[in-house]
């Protein structure tokens, strides 16, 4: 099991994920830190986002399994010019992340005045835990000192 | 000999804001603007209502009041129609569907004449307001719109890798805002059209790093229609007219990024795509005389040069920054001055690069000829070029 630090983040998620019956065990797991996914038990292959059926083979035989905590970042940008919701939240981060263990996904940022993003630069996995719920993010190895 | 298709007429309104808002008086209507530009289109081609079997809009703006836009204005222009009447949705490639379908109804054969046409109207909405439902177009929207990813977000993205990778500055992509605005300047249909500096574009707000506002596309509101014939139809009208020589498709199978690393910035479905059409037109991408691109941001036009063999690999922003993509350069690229500066009134963008390509391959395109231009090429794409759809076109005299 691989489990990421918990951010505390204020307010509510602005644009906040549905659940299904299927994805829930996903972000009930994020709120207390645990970072997994999808694994194929037909082809062995992680998914990410999690899937019920197997976008690589289109099984349904799919099981929870652990995602690494590291990466690299491959790119990023500073999103100043956001949707009527994010607005409060601009100017804000994003970018594209390698995990370790060949995933790649797309996150938020832990953005801050003396953090110097930069593509290929090691990053760790972190959950921001807002009022109403966790959403993953990316932030720089080593941690900056708070 | 199988059929092929041939671009006989065209006609657009002057890229701007056109979209009156709710409270005005007197309001801008769709389809009075829509019946003026069929008319319009099939009077430059030189074939008659009759000739006409099939049209194919692109879908409207949600903002658009009048739903079930196409046969409404089927109804407007009393036009029995015996092939198909349709809209089609495909995010930034639906202009370009709207066309390739309408070529696919005269390949067919269920129409002689067909139209491919549409209008995009939605200036009138706020940006911020606007991309709360862009947001939900690119990624996934429980994943990636949770986090605030914007479409050009992806853009920016490719930026900073593109200069990571290559060395590549923020001038060189500004390079190709100053360009496309140059172009812009000579093209009556351009919404941008005073010329600017490499200074103003490196002087814009950050929209999205390291893009600034002149390094992506301004919202405006637009309206094209395209007439399609078959070669025999538009060998009779005794008119110059545009050959569709090649046709190339490619979805890569991912909807903006990949959860299998790949190289985002390569444009794999262009490339895939491009090499189709060349094979369909028997061509190479050496004997292009223009390009016109589906290119939102200034990167997107270099990597698009890159991916379809214009440019070698690395090199698109270089090259741009020495003037070959400018016209009297070695390849001429956004005659019309390209998403930045002709405008981006999205749903119908790709239907503006086919009015320029019928302006240039006919001969028509004034101070911005492309001198003896013979072979132009087009792009439509979605995502992040996730999925390219190229057509070469020919100018028969």
């Amino acid at each position: 099991m691989t489990l990421l630090s918990l951010v505390p983040a204020s307010g509510r998620r602005a644009y906040p994920p549905r659940l299904s019956a299927f994805t829930q065990p996903f972000w009930a797991g994020l709120a207390q830190g645990r970072w997994q996914t999808t694994c194929c038990d037909a082809c062995g292959r992680q998914t990410f986002p999690p899937r019920p059926i197997c976008p690589h083979c289109w099984s349904d035989q799919v099981r929870w399994s652990p995602l690494s905590s590291r990466g690299n970042l491959y790119s990023w940008t500073r999103i100043h010019a956001a949707p009527a919701v994010f607005a409060p939240e601009a100017p804000y981060a994003v970018g594209i992340v390698d995990l370790d263990t060949g995933i790649r996904l797309a996150c938020r940022l832990l953005d801050s005045a003396d953090t110097t993003w930069k593509p290929g630069m090691a990053v760790e996995m972190a959950v921001l835990l807002y009022e109403d719920g966790p959403l993953f993010a990316a932030r720089p190895l080593p941690i900056p000192s708070e | 000999m199988s059929r092929r298709v041939a671009l006989v007429g065209a006609s657009a309104i002057p890229i701007g804001r056109h979209q009156t808002a709710d409270d005005e008086s007197l309001q801008v209507l769709e389809n009075e603007i829509m019946t003026r530009l069929v008319s319009e289109a099939v009077q430059d081609a030189g074939v008659s209502k009759e000739d006409i079997q099939s049209l194919v809009f692109t879908l409207p703006r949600p903002y658009t009041r009048q739903k079930y836009f196409h046969t409404f204005l089927v109804g407007q222009l009393r036009l029995a129609c015996r092939g198909s009447v349709m809209e089609v949705m495909g995010n930034g490639m639906t202009a370009a569907l709207a066309f390739d379908k309408a070529c696919d109804e005269i390949l067919l054969g269920r129409a002689e004449v067909a139209l491919a046409l549409g209008i995009n109207m939605e200036s009138a909405v706020s940006a911020a307001e606007h991309m709360m439902s862009s947001m939900r177009t690119t990624g996934d929207v429980d994943f990636h719109t949770s986090a605030g990813f914007t479409p050009i977000a992806w853009y920016a993205m490719d930026a900073m890798r593109y200069m990571h990778e290559t060395g590549a500055t923020r001038e060189q992509l500004g390079a190709v805002a100053v360009k496309n605005r140059h172009h812009a300047s000579l093209n009556p249909l351009a919404q941008y059209r005073k010329p600017i500096t490499l200074e103003e574009v490196l002087a814009q707000r950050p929209i999205v790093e390291p893009l600034g506002l002149y390094d992506v596309p301004p919202r405006g509101d637009g309206a094209a229609c395209l007439v399609l014939a078959s070669e025999d139809v538009a060998k009779s009208l005794g008119r110059p007219y545009v050959l569709v020589r090649g046709r190339g498709f490619h979805h890569d199978g991912s909807h903006q990024i990949n959860d299998v690393p790949n190289d985002m910035i390569a444009f794999d479905a262009a490339a895939r795509a491009s090499r189709a059409a060349y094979a369909h037109a028997g061509i190479t991408p050496a004997d292009l005389d223009l390009a016109e691109l589906y290119a939102p941001c200034t990167i997107v036009e270099v990597l698009v040069t890159e991916a379809l063999g214009l440019i070698p690999r690395g090199h698109g922003a270089h090259a741009a920054a020495e003037g070959e993509t400018r016209l009297g350069g070695r390849i001429p690229v956004s005659t019309s001055g390209g998403l930045t500066s002709r405008g981006h009134p999205a749903y119908v963008t790709s239907l503006y690069n086919y009015v320029e390509l019928a302006g240039q391959l006919r001969g028509r395109a004034g101070e911005r000829q492309v001198k003896g231009a013979r072979l132009g090429i087009s792009t439509g794409e979605l995502g992040n070029y996730n999925a390219a759809l190229v057509h070469v076109l020919e100018a028969i005299a």
